[in-house]
């Protein structure tokens, strides 16, 4: 998927990603990867404007670890993030499900069209 | 993977970071939180493409392919980002050392334009004014410079000749500050994140083009005053065109000795 389409849903996608556990940000863009059977592609660079977003925003806080020898900022949700992630999650399945019905609705008429005409 | 020597010539990893370096804002503990966490990212990508077998310089393309660049992390949208510090300084620089150069070439006109109004006389460095076109007034302003004649063209074109010579002689001194400024510039921003601001060779290949424009275009105006005044007033065209040829073959020579420079360092 192209980065373009992920913006719109990249916090989201990040504080979920978190909510399984705490990460770096290397870790959390594997995670992502891992997650999406590598679907979702985007400069991975373009995850720490996000991750110190959030946590601006005060969804995530961070503190720093020395993790495999390099010194790592290891973010994890706060209480408002998870109550974020919870409230989005729910928006986008709310979404997506009304998205799955009209575009389920709109394909079956042509496929009756088709099997009548068959 | 070589750990990022801080003077590693070849190291594409220091490279980005230093570019990421002076395109960051924020307070320094924000700067530096970053920069750590984004070079911490890059070994991490480096070390598994090393480990996948890739060569390290491919597994450092790779993972600055991955990371993307540089105004993906620091959030700002590549076409609104205003100039990095670092390109501004290298600009900056480029025009100190073209502008300089060229003021310099100015007055080395003025050197030629004193030696050939020497050999040639004043009515070859200069055109005079066509009759009706000055007054009483002009004509005795002149004549008081040249006390030495009672001819007003004559006075003319000493003044006139003079000027040239004098305005040539300010623009070399204003060309020599400005290469001062360049040198002592130059010293102060040897930073790589502004070396590499431009390609190698750009202030260099821009002077050889300006010069060798302005060359042509004063030994086209010489050109143009033989055949149209006989020679009249070619004298200030031919000796910029002569400083401008000068300026440009050495600007030419500084681009072949940088680009040489740098073909030296690859291998």
């Amino acid at each position: 998927m192209k980065a373009e389409k992920l913006k719109g849903h990249l916090d989201l996608l990040l504080l979920s990603v978190l909510s399984r556990g705490p990460g770096h940000g290397y870790e959390v863009i594997t995670r992502l990867k891992v997650r999406s059977d590598g679907a979702f592609q985007l400069p991975e660079g373009t995850v720490y404007p996000a991750l110190h977003r959030l946590e601006g925003a005060g969804l995530l806080a961070s503190g720093w670890d020395v993790v495999a020898g390099r010194r790592r900022r290891i973010y994890h949700l706060t209480a408002a993030g998870e109550a974020a992630m919870a409230e989005q999650a729910a928006q986008w399945r709310e979404f997506s499900g009304s998205m799955a019905r009209v575009l389920g609705a709109s394909s079956a008429p042509a496929l009756a069209t088709a099997g009548g005409m068959a | 993977m070589s750990g990022g020597t801080a003077d590693a010539p070849s190291d594409l990893i220091e490279d980005y970071l230093d570019r990421l370096l002076v395109s960051l804002s924020g307070s320094p503990r924000q700067v530096r939180h970053t920069l750590a966490e984004v070079e911490a990212h890059l070994h991490d990508a480096v070390a598994e493409g090393i480990a996948a077998g890739l060569p390290e310089e491919t597994a450092q393309v790779q993972a600055l392919e991955r990371i993307g660049p540089v105004n993906a992390v620091t959030g700002r949208r590549g076409s609104l980002v205003r100039p990095s510090a670092a390109l501004l300084r290298r600009l900056t620089l480029t025009a100190a050392l073209v502008g300089g150069a060229g003021f310099v070439a100015i007055g080395g006109a003025g050197l030629v334009g004193r030696l050939l109004q020497a050999l040639k006389g004043n009515l070859f460095m200069t055109t005079p004014f066509p009759p009706g076109t000055y007054t009483q007034a002009d004509c005795s302003r002149w004549l008081a410079g040249d006390p030495g004649t009672r001819s007003c063209v004559t006075a003319m074109l000493a003044d006139h000749a003079f000027d040239y010579l004098l305005q040539a002689t300010a623009c070399g001194l204003i060309g020599l500050a400005g290469l001062a400024a360049y040198l002592f510039l130059r010293r102060r921003w040897s930073d790589r994140a502004t070396v590499t601001a431009l390609p190698a060779g750009t202030a260099e290949g821009l002077g050889a083009i300006l010069a060798g424009i302005a060359a042509v275009a004063c030994f086209g105006l010489v050109a143009d005053l033989e055949t149209v005044q006989r020679g009249v007033g070619v004298g200030e065209p031919l000796s910029l065109g002569i400083a401008a040829t000068v300026a440009a073959g050495a600007f030419a020579f500084a681009l072949w000795y940088c680009l040489r420079g740098v073909r030296l360092r690859a291998s």
